[in-house]
């Protein structure tokens, strides 16, 4: 595992596969693998805020090196309290965000559109889609958020305008999160 | 979805949702369908210009139109990155932040 600090998104993914967490991944690293043209250290994620995951979520962060994050650790009240809670792990920072604007109800809203992507070494984690990604930053309407929007709706015509992935697999479109009706091929 | 209907697409839905509205409260407000709503959201027709202003305004938005010049670099890195699978985009951005970090 990378030095605390240093970020690894494979560890922090891997570490909560491990541990069954259902979650959506979020933010910049979730617009990379989008395609987005950006360099993010930081993983966010939407978890499904019942009182199981939650115990697996900290069960995960207990691994990744977050103290006083283990399993019954209190992380619902948290998450019902602030809108991000951010933890320093050992596979650098990750934020866990149970809603956000232009997605008010968290992991059940984003869940519909979003799919599971393959990061090599058995990681397939759930990443929103395109189009939710485009909504939050939307929403959020910063400057930097909008510039993202602009970069956001460019993948979406090009995910349309293009042949999808998943080998062999019936694939569904990021943009949309619907189904896609072209065959699927992607150069590796 | 064509590709060509995907901006409007997106735009219809992401003001109509934002707004709070249903497909059928839109439709009331812009005079139009709700069939007709739901294709543009669907990408399966786009609506004129004009139109789409229409729409946007009837979900309390405006849609500020101004030209800019196209910035063709960054559209073509767009593309290339959309030729690889998500693991190689990911590989690509972490090569990238080591390198800066090494800077």
């Amino acid at each position: 595992m990378a030095a605390r600090g240093s970020f690894d998104p494979r560890a922090a993914l891997a570490a909560l596969e491990r541990n069954y967490v259902d979650y959506v991944v979020i933010g910049g690293l979730a617009r990379v693998l989008r395609g987005a043209d950006e360099v993010t250290d930081g993983l966010d994620i939407c978890p499904l805020c019942s009182a199981v995951n939650l115990d697996r979520l900290g069960a995960a962060l207990g691994e990744l090196g977050v103290r006083g994050r283990g399993r019954g650790s209190g992380l619902d009240a948290k998450l019902a309290d602030q809108p991000v809670v951010g933890v320093t792990t050992e596979a650098g920072a990750l934020n866990l965000i149970a809603s956000s604007t232009g997605a008010a109800n968290g992991f059940v809203d984003l869940r519909r559109g979003a799919s599971k992507e393959d990061l090599g070494g058995g990681l397939r984690p759930l990443v929103a889609s395109t189009g939710d990604l485009a909504r939050m930053a939307a929403a959020l309407g910063r400057d930097r958020d909008l510039a993202r929007l602009r970069e956001l709706r460019r993948i979406m015509e090009l995910e349309v305008g293009r042949e999808p992935i998943v080998g062999g697999a019936p694939a569904s479109s990021p943009a949309t999160g619907r189904r896609a009706t072209r065959s699927p091929r992607i150069s590796r | 979805m064509r590709p060509e209907t995907v901006k409007s697409a997106a735009l219809i839905r992401e003001a109509r949702l934002r707004a709070g509205l249903s497909q059928e409260l839109l439709a009331e407000r812009t005079g139009k369908s709700r069939p007709q709503i739901a294709r543009w959201e669907a990408g399966a027709v786009a609506p004129s210009l004009d139109t789409l202003l229409d729409v946007v305004r009837a979900c309390g938005f405006d849609l500020p139109l101004e030209l800019q010049p196209l910035v063709a670099r960054r559209a073509d890195r767009l593309a290339e990155l959309q030729q690889l699978s998500p693991e190689r985009r990911l590989e690509r951005m972490l090569a990238r932040a080591q390198a800066a970090g090494q800077r």
